[in-house]
């Protein structure tokens, strides 16, 4: 059972009617406030206050003031005049259901009333939009947003879609008319064209008979007929094909007459643009060509710096092959600086073979050129970088060379990094085993020595 | 897809399509009608000249002729409006040319050229232009050769290489600056991006350039004016638009260039009815429509006082894709604004009507 709040106070004016209604304890929101022209609730769960106005109210007017633990009502009066109390008195209990029923039917109509005038609105909302876009698509979004109140702004972006299939039917049919009328125009002058050549065909009789007729007269005048009858004859010949087709014959005519003999012979002789390929130039094939050219001229431009020097031997001795052969063969008799010169020169010729600078860092450790010897065969190893089983052999050997070069400068820590490299691609020499095992030994006894 | 339209640019409607059993090399408008000829090769081997007419929204085959060598261009450009005389360029290098009511023997026939015959223009016919009527054709063997119909069996002029040079296959020809009797220039493109500009008055070569691809076709915008601007498009989707009324004796002629269609551009034709419109057709069977705007001074002195042209700008007015397949050909109707007739290599024969030319 709800707790009746009866402690409220009022007074009024002629015109309104104030009310304080004292709730304590409990929060009042407006959810809570419940008023139609003639009947005022409040329910706050447990309190309820009801009141069933002596007179009616502008309710849409009047005010609530929620405050600390008390509502003040600011009641406008619909007829002016002092109430006699807040209440009807002495009213059955029949009567007051039945105004309470009324007042909720009446916030119902009310309530009903409200959203139909809001969709009203909102359709002549909709329709202004409609008729911004018709105008301008440009501006159709910001038209759009002007028009439209920002509480239906999220309902109305629904509409969206649906205004830009409106507007490519739009166009759609534009274009249908367009077409239909260009079909037409078409279709006229399709049968204007063939007015025309009718009327050609008109004259092109017209002319046959012409010439028959010049024939004939021709004929007349071998047999030394007077002339005039046969003038006579041409004349009524003509009129018949009278008209456009007449004049232009003979324009025609005229115009043959003055037409040039044709054109002296002449020939003029041209040439193509200079290119060093076969095939025709492409602009997106220009800068690959410009690659391949730099490539060939730096090529060219090496073996001809050398040229001047060269110039006193042989043909054969510009090939790296073959100096690298002699190369070998002097290694092979103990010529070592002869060997070096033979391998120098082919590594001008062609410094992207590996064999040339394994070749001379052999040669460079026989003659004990040690930094020369690790300079050699540390370009032998970069040139062999994929390390591949093909060039496992060259790699070992690559390998021990530098190792002992290192171990000749009394670099034993990094001569026996190389001599685990290469055992570690060939793992089956003896020899490199041998070796690294030395140097480990060597290394072993300087440090206990220090 | 058309592009989206703003009400005001032209609309390219296709009108009509028909497909046919052949390789459909040349379209052309019969001039002074609503009749078109279709030009190729049959699967056979022989070649085709159709004749249609354009009748309520259809295409009827009026006359189908069938020839030895498949027809590779042709023209009605030499020929006398009363006449309308056809020549062709075929496979085999011969140049025929052919009366469509009696066509079983040709009215001038010669074999021009040891290799077939890719380009073929015509001038001083149909009313349009000065002197004598003059058919010039290009070759794939490197010769540019103009022929007069009067003349049997020898050309009246000859551009062919030097003794020696590795020849170039010539690609597209056109002739322009007939504005008296006297002058004639003819314009050949070449596959090596070559352009050569032949004045036929002196005999002489004017102008050359090279435009770095391959030169698909040239068409100066009237042949009977004074030359005025003239359309040069190429492989990799490039044209070149020169202005031919200021030639800088080291320079040569302005120009400005444009990249379209992102292929190959197969033709360039100017609208018979505004010279500063022209349509392009690309490898990827598009049209694009554009619209030449001259600069505030057309020519310009450089630093040493010489005359200098100056290019002006080309402008996108529509462009439509119609096939996958290139649009080898493009003619428009000399008698209709806006109509005109494109052939591609997917066997069809369009014909298009360009709308609202009028406003642009």
């Amino acid at each position: 059972m709800p707790v009746w709040l009866r402690e409220h106070s009022w007074r009024q004016s002629g015109s309104a009617v104030f009310l304080s209604l004292p709730v304590p304890g409990v929060r009042v929101t407006a959810a809570n406030i419940f008023c139609t022209d003639r009947y005022l609730k409040v329910s706050v769960p447990p309190f309820l206050f009801e009141a069933i106005l002596y007179a009616p109210i502008d309710d849409t007017n009047s005010t609530a003031k929620i405050g600390n633990g008390i509502v003040f009502f600011t009641l406008y009066k619909k007829e002016v005049g002092m109430w006699d109390s807040l209440t009807l008195e002495n009213a059955s209990k029949e009567t007051l259901q039945y105004l309470r029923e009324n007042a909720v039917r009446k916030a119902h109509e009310k309530a009903k009333e409200e959203t139909e005038a809001k969709k009203v609105t909102k359709q002549e909302h909709k329709k202004y939009a409609l008729e911004a876009t018709m105008k301008n698509k440009e501006g159709m979004r910001t038209a759009y947003f002007c028009v439209v109140s920002q509480n239906d702004l999220w309902r109305q972006q629904e509409n969206l879609p649906k205004l830009e299939e409106a507007e490519r039917k739009r166009i759609e049919e534009l274009k249908e008319q367009e077409r239909q009328k260009v079909t037409k125009e078409l279709e006229l002058w399709e049968d204007q064209q063939k007015y025309v050549e009718n009327q050609k065909k008109v004259q092109k009789e017209g002319q046959l008979h012409e010439e028959v007729g010049q024939l004939k007269e021709k004929k007349k005048e071998k047999n030394n007929k007077t002339s005039i009858p046969s003038e006579e004859t041409l004349k009524t010949r003509l009129k018949p094909t009278k008209g456009s087709g007449s004049y232009s014959m003979f324009s025609e005519n005229l115009k043959e007459e003055q037409l040039p003999a044709p054109r002296s012979s002449g020939t003029i002789k041209i040439n193509f643009t200079s290119r060093v390929f076969p095939t025709a130039l492409r602009e997106s094939r220009v800068a690959e060509e410009e690659e391949w050219l730099h490539k060939q001229a730096e090529a060219r431009r090496i073996i001809s710096a050398d040229l001047s020097e060269l110039e006193d031997l042989k043909e054969e001795e510009k090939n790296p092959d073959w100096l690298k052969d002699k190369g070998n063969k002097m290694f092979a008799t103990g010529n070592y600086l002869a060997a070096v010169n033979a391998y120098n020169l082919a590594v001008r010729l062609n410094n992207k073979r590996p064999l040339l600078y394994l070749n001379r860092a052999a040669c460079h450790l026989k003659l004990r050129n040690l930094h020369k010897a690790i300079e050699d065969s540390s370009k032998a190893l970069e040139l062999l970088t994929p390390p591949v089983p093909d060039n496992e052999n060259a790699r070992v050997k690559a390998y021990v060379r530098r190792g002992t070069a290192f171990c000749q400068l009394e670099l034993y820590a990094e001569g026996l990094q190389d001599y685990e490299a290469a055992l570690k691609i060939d793992p089956k020499n003896k020899t490199i085993e041998k070796d690294a095992e030395k140097i480990r030994h060597i290394i072993q006894g300087t440090m206990q020595n220090s | 897809m058309a592009a989206a339209a703003g009400p005001e640019r032209p609309q390219v409607v296709a009108h009509v399509q028909q497909a046919l059993s052949y390789t459909l090399f040349d379209c052309k408008w019969v001039p002074r009608s609503a009749r078109l000829l279709c030009l190729g090769s049959a699967a056979r081997g022989t070649g085709v000249v159709q004749l249609y007419e354009l009748r309520a929204g259809r295409l009827e085959l009026l006359r189908e002729i069938e020839k030895a060598k498949p027809i590779k261009c042709g023209t009605f450009g030499a020929a006398s409006l009363q006449q309308r005389y056809l020549a062709t360029g075929d496979f085999g290098g011969s140049l025929n040319v052919w009366n469509l009511e009696a066509p079983e023997i040709p009215v001038y026939s010669v074999k021009g050229h040891k290799e077939i015959i890719n380009s073929i223009d015509g001038v001083g016919g149909l009313g349009i232009g000065e002197g004598a009527p003059e058919i010039v054709t290009g070759s794939r063997d490197g010769t540019v050769k103009v022929w007069d119909p009067r003349q049997k069996d020898t050309p009246v002029a000859n551009m062919e290489p030097v003794q020696g040079e590795s020849k170039r296959d010539c690609w597209t020809v056109a002739f322009g600056n007939a504005y008296t009797q006297e002058e004639r220039v003819v314009c050949a493109g070449y596959d090596n991006g070559d352009i050569k500009l032949f004045d036929l008055k002196t005999m002489s070569l004017r102008w050359e350039t090279n435009i770095k691809n391959g030169v698909c076709s040239v068409e100066f915008d009237r042949k009977d004016v004074n030359m005025n601007k003239l359309v040069a498009t190429s492989l990799e989707g490039k044209f070149h638009v020169f202005d031919m009324r200021t030639q800088h004796p080291t320079k040569g002629f302005a120009s400005v260039s444009e990249k379209a269609h992102k292929s190959t551009i197969w033709q360039v034709r100017h609208l018979p009815q505004n010279r500063d419109i022209f349509m392009t057709s690309g490898g990827a069977g598009s049209l694009h429509l554009w619209k030449y705007e001259y600069p505030a001074q057309r020519s310009k002195k450089d630093s040493e006082g010489a005359e200098m042209g100056v290019a002006g700008s080309v402008s996108l007015l529509q462009n439509v894709t119609l096939s996958t397949q290139p649009i080898s050909s493009l003619d428009w109707s000399p008698d209709k604004k806006g109509l005109c007739v494109c052939g591609a290599f997917d066997q069809t024969v369009r014909v298009l009507i360009v709308t609202k030319l009028n406003k642009v």
